[in-house]
């Protein structure tokens, strides 16, 4: 006998707010170093979107069942059982042609349209940081249908001398992936990003455009997601507390991934925040 | 075209195709089936200032960086995912300036290689614009479509001088043949002026025409057979990812440029004379077993990521 699952953690808990976002019957696409993603399209489409055409990241796989979450994307683990396989101009195809109904994006610098930025940090003349880069990020940004946006490090904490490097931004130095409208201010084609689900709470967007609180966690306050934020921003009138998963949803949020794979996105101390549900 | 009847040569043949200063495209992805036996190869011979070009690649471009043998990177990633997070040589080498950021996006690649197999000027992309890439290459241009009005991107075509493949099988004709996922190998084979391939196994032509052909000969400039070519990626079915491998290699560069040449360099690379002493230098037999028996049981697979 296990003990009943009384609790979640940070984790799942935004596995399943992501899991929220995934319309059913759609075309969606975890892409790769993705993981709390790529557990939230499984558990979407085994609780309420069964029809939901998934793609795995990097394999390019049709609704695979992988036996275990690995840290590396492109691994047959997790492409096993694929109904049917893309290549990669396909699945870009598919996106250009208005076919993909959700993507999933981050990055090490959002601002309030959420325009993304994993590319570098510092100006052009100076480079101060080089990150990986962001795959398709660029392209699916303007050509998926709906995009989810999440991060696991909104929290900023001071420095010693006080200052925040904010994951939130007022400007990002450069922009890998457009939100609602561009540093110009020209707003974008499309319905672009609905959602920001982060560790402090989930955002959707007014009619601007521009990122607004939506709901934060039994552990965190408005007050406490503007000292993490860099930029200020509205709070709907009806701010709420997230929505819980279900016991048998944390279950298969474990089962999928034995390894944590997933809590590797969070920050240390992220990693022992629970909730009751 | 590439007709000639038998294409089989040496690795240092093989590798000999790709000159100093090339646009060299690399196979594979991720930790998914990456040259990685070539790319040891090439550092061996001392080549320079490559232009690397791809989709999402991790360790095969972050050694060629460490090893500086680059001198631009027009990438749409180079890292290792959520298992190590930023790959350090490459970091290094953009912020010291020694490579010149020219990162790419994936389906901007794609389009670009089409325009390439297609002998096209140009191909129109509709993303990309009100993001920093514009700026990043000034070669994009945008133009308004005659048909509908809206605002479009165009890509020029772009032509590798070289790619460098692993496989699974190749003829000695060099038809190849590759399971699992292709990433963008095909594109880049049918859009390169060179396409050089290393092997997991050279098997008679009809032996091959019944599994199926994934690439045909006449773009493949020369093969080589060489078991675990990918190693420490994984070539699925043969074999698993090497993590462990992975992990080291990821700690002697994250400990910096010096580090990383006399603890990994050296003894996998420059004091390898060739791909036997490397495999003999990772753990011979017993280390390439392991790696073969994902397939016995989920669990056994699992243990291979500890």
């Amino acid at each position: 006998m296990t003990e009943p699952i009384r609790t979640c953690t940070l984790g799942e808990l935004m596995i399943y707010q992501i899991a929220l976002t995934i319309e059913d019957g759609i075309l969606a696409f975890h892409g790769f170093g993705s993981p709390q993603v790529q557990l939230a399209l499984h558990l979407a489409k085994r609780s309420h979107a069964p029809n939901l055409v998934l793609v795995a990241g990097a394999t390019y796989a049709v609704n695979p069942s992988p036996l275990f979450l690995t840290p590396t994307s492109n691994d047959f683990a997790m492409s096993v059982g694929a109904e049917c396989d893309l290549d990669i101009e396909e699945l870009f195809d598919l996106a250009a042609s208005g076919r993909m109904g959700r993507m999933f994006l981050s990055g090490l610098q959002i601002d309030r349209w959420v325009n993304m930025n994993v590319t570098r940090l510092g100006d052009a003349g100076h480079l101060k940081l080089k990150l990986p880069g962001g795959g398709g990020g660029c392209n699916l940004s303007a050509d998926a249908e709906h995009i989810t946006i999440w991060t696991a490090a909104h929290r900023a904490p001071p420095d010693q001398q006080g200052r925040r490097r904010f994951r939130l931004v007022e400007r990002c130095d450069f922009v890998t992936s457009v939100g609602h409208r561009t540093t110009d201010g020209s707003p974008r084609r499309g319905k672009g990003p609905d959602c920001i689900v982060t560790d402090l709470g989930v955002f959707d967007f007014d009619e601007t455009g521009h990122a607004r609180l939506q709901a934060i966690y039994p552990d965190t306050s408005a007050a406490l997601v503007a000292e993490n934020t860099g930029f200020d921003f509205p709070v709907a009138d009806d701010l709420a507390i997230t929505p819980m998963p279900e016991p048998d949803m944390i279950e298969l949020i474990r089962r999928l991934d034995p390894m944590q794979i997933h809590r590797r996105e969070l920050s240390h101390d992220d990693q022992t925040r629970e909730f009751e549900l | 075209m590439f007709t000639q009847a038998d294409k089989r040569c040496t690795l240092s043949e093989l590798v000999a195709q790709v000159k100093d200063g090339d646009v060299l495209a690399v196979g594979g992805g991720l930790s998914w089936r990456e040259p990685m036996a070539a790319l040891r190869e090439l550092i061996r011979q001392g080549r320079r200032g490559l232009t690397v070009v791809g989709s999402a690649h991790g360790i095969d471009i972050d050694l060629l960086c460490g090893a500086g043998v680059v001198a631009a990177s027009g990438e749409s990633y180079v890292g290792f995912e959520q298992d190590f997070g930023m790959a350090p040589n490459f970091r290094r080498a953009c912020e010291s300036g020694e490579v010149q950021v020219r990162d790419n996006c994936c389906y901007t690649l794609v389009q670009q290689l089409r325009a390439a197999i297609s002998g096209l000027p140009f191909m129109p992309i509709r993303s990309v614009q009100g993001t920093s890439f514009e700026a990043l290459h000034p070669e994009f241009k945008t133009m308004t479509c005659p048909y509908t009005g809206d605002k479009i991107v165009l890509v020029p075509p772009l032509q590798p001088d070289v790619v460098v493949l692993h496989a699974h099988f190749a003829d000695r004709h060099g038809n190849l043949r590759i399971e699992g996922p292709p990433v963008a190998d095909i594109l880049f084979a049918k859009a390169s002026r060179k396409v050089i391939v290393t092997v997991e196994e050279i098997i008679a032509h009809e032996e091959l025409a019944e599994i199926g052909v994934t690439i045909p000969y006449f773009y493949v400039t020369a093969v080589c057979e060489v078991r675990y070519g990918a190693h420490p990626t994984s070539c699925y079915p043969n074999y698993a990812y090497d993590r462990q491998h992975t992990q080291y290699y990821y700690d002697q560069a994250r400990q910096g440029a010096e580090v990383f040449r006399e603890n990994y360099l050296k003894p996998f690379v420059s004091q390898c004379p060739d791909h036997q002493v490397y495999l003999e230098a990772i753990g011979g037999r017993e280390r390439l077993h392991r790696l073969a028996t994902w397939r016995e049981s989920a669990e056994q697979w699992m243990s291979l990521y500890d």
